[in-house]
């Protein structure tokens, strides 16, 4: 009967010592001023406050749930349009092509594609602003302007993550039952009303699905922003993940790193419970 | 009425190549980004600052991804670092979470239910909420700019205890359950029946497992400083810095080499992939 332990033994120890303990340190860590070579001195609330007054703080907070948001509706709506495309019959090589480009960014890390977006995004040899201006459009200052350099990031993430998306979709949209769709048409009613009264009701708990987890995803960026930006010009671009790596290892304030990421932990925490809350409506409705 | 059906029929098919025409074009542009990566690293030199870059290299120059092997960063060690990382870490997690996914679904002892609902938190937790006490316990135990010290905190993973924990549990036990009463050891029943009712589940697991950690690029980059200890992800960072004054296409060679066995991964196994990642739903 106690062979079970031995079995989860690995697993539970790796565990304890790699996200247990760390998670418990880090919430005591933000509570206090910590000094590399002297240790840690107990500070209260010190970091806390600090962050919610601080103006530069409260900016990249505002950068993030903005980036969040931008990422969110495009990645899941972009995502919805493809799959409702892509929801009919076509030969198999078609198929396989079609995820094949839709779903090659999402496997590949957004620190090397990222790279070769920052060259396509390049004021004066980027082949973005090539095109432009062989239409005769102005130049566009892509990563260089503040104005721009938010959007220029949306628009690669939705490049990259928009494909899982669109495949979680594409299966929901498979569920829809044919019956009542075939029904619908037969009545007359048009291809809007089929989608607004029997598509969205239907995949609805899908698509909320998508929302939190992009949500989680797009809090938590970090690669493709610190590579086109590395979170400039100024702060404009800068998010929670930059600001707690500049704030731990560029100027070593790791009790404040320490309770910007206990921030983040109570962001991400505050979606689960609402996906929580959430799910359970659907499964009663 | 036939006639009008027949139209409306007809208007469709029309519709529907449409669709597909646009979703080709769109295809065709979402590759670009690789496309442009692979023909730009085989540029020959007088080519470099061609405008626009061409889709299809003049000829196939290899002297670019000779420049990346022979430049000052150590690029075949970096290269062997992600290989060493993200196999060792593949291996582990397959070891570590099917016991403790065997344990979870087939055994019974007290605490089991409490045990696997504190595993299941670790679904919540950020990257960013472990990484300083990680980062300030590697600096005491000198594990910082150590790719062992990547492979030690990847070695298990909730998402992976949880995964293969549910798929055993789809499967039936009454084999188990008869190996029990013959009186057959839990290590031998493990080993002879469960695991190899697990295998469909494992291989998507390495796949999400190897990519994912093949990927990483936060941990990494705080806790690797050093080139000689680097991976892929956070060194083209720094390739990128280096040849700035440089050629493009040396950079673009050393980034076809690193995305080479995820691309070749998911070609040939697209659709193991495609399911792997959306159930865990790992953003790379």
């Amino acid at each position: 009967m106690q062979a079970g332990y031995i079995f989860v033994l690995p697993s539970i120890l790796l565990y304890a010592a790699f996200v247990l303990a760390p998670v418990a340190i880090t919430i005591i860590l933000s509570f206090t001023y910590y000094d590399i070579s002297f240790g840690a001195d107990w500070v209260g609330f010190e970091n806390y406050v600090r962050f919610l007054t601080e103006p530069r703080s409260l900016e990249i907070f505002w950068n993030t749930l903005r980036f969040a948001f931008l990422a969110v509706s495009f990645n899941v709506a972009v995502g919805l349009i493809l799959a409702l495309a892509l929801n009919r019959a076509m030969p198999k090589f078609l198929l396989y092509f079609f995820r094949l480009a839709f779903f090659l960014p999402v496997i590949i890390s957004a620190a090397f594609v990222a790279v070769v977006w920052s060259y396509f995004y390049s004021v004066d040899f980027g082949v973005i602003n090539y095109y432009l201006g062989q239409i005769g459009l102005p130049q566009v200052p892509w990563l260089s302007s503040s104005k721009f350099a938010m959007t220029s990031i949306v628009i690669m993430d939705v490049w990259k993550n928009t494909g899982f998306f669109m495949i979680i979709l594409i299966a929901a949209l498979q569920g829809v039952p044919r019956p009542i769709m075939d029904a619908a048409s037969m009545d007359g009613a048009s291809a809007w009303r089929r989608f607004g009264r029997i598509t969205l009701p239907f995949i609805s708990p899908v698509l909320f699905f998508c929302i939190v987890f992009a949500s989680i995803g797009a809090l938590q960026v970090f690669e493709s922003i610190m590579i086109l930006t590395g979170g400039g010009p100024g702060d404009s671009t800068r998010s929670l993940s930059i600001y707690l790596v500049d704030e731990a290892f560029g100027s070593f304030e790791l009790g404040y790193a320490a309770a910007v990421s206990v921030i983040m932990m109570i962001l991400v925490l505050i979606i689960t419970i609402i996906q929580i809350i959430g799910s359970r409506r659907w499964v009663r409705e | 009425m036939q006639t009008r059906s027949m139209q409306t029929r007809q208007a469709k098919k029309w519709v529907d190549r449409a669709i597909i025409a646009v979703l080709l074009l769109m295809g065709i542009l979402m590759l670009m980004p690789f496309f442009w990566l692979f023909s730009m690293s085989f540029r020959p030199a007088p080519e470099a600052y061609k405008m626009p870059p061409s889709f299809f290299p003049p000829s196939f120059d290899l002297s670019n991804y000779q420049t990346v092997l022979e430049s000052s960063v150590p690029f075949l060690k970096i290269y062997w670092n992600s290989l060493y990382v993200a196999v060792l870490v593949t291996i582990g997690q397959l070891i570590t979470c099917t016991l403790a996914a065997f344990a979870y679904a087939r055994l019974r002892f007290p605490g089991r239910d409490s045990l696997f609902f504190v595993m299941l938190i670790g679904l919540m937790f950020p990257a960013q909420v472990t990484i300083l006490p990680i980062y300030l316990g590697y600096a005491k135990l000198g594990l910082l700019n150590n790719p062992l010290g990547l492979v030690l905190m990847g070695l298990t993973s909730s998402f992976g205890v949880f995964m293969l924990r549910q798929f055993l549990r789809s499967q039936p036990k009454e084999l188990e359950e008869a190996a029990l009463m013959d009186g057959a050891g839990y290590f031998k029943i493990f080993w002879r029946i469960s695991l190899p009712q697990l295998m469909p589940a494992l291989g998507a697991l390495a796949i999400i497992t190897f990519t994912g950690a093949w990927n990483s690029y936060f941990q990494p980059r705080a806790l690797i400083e050093s080139q000689a200890a680097m991976t892929l992800p956070i060194a083209m960072d720094l390739l990128r810095g280096y040849m700035s004054q440089g050629n493009l296409s040396v950079v673009m060679a050393a980034m076809s080499m690193a995305i080479l066995p995820v691309v070749l991964l998911f070609l040939v196994a697209q659709k193991m992939v495609i399911e792997g990642v959306t159930f865990s739903g790992i953003r790379a």
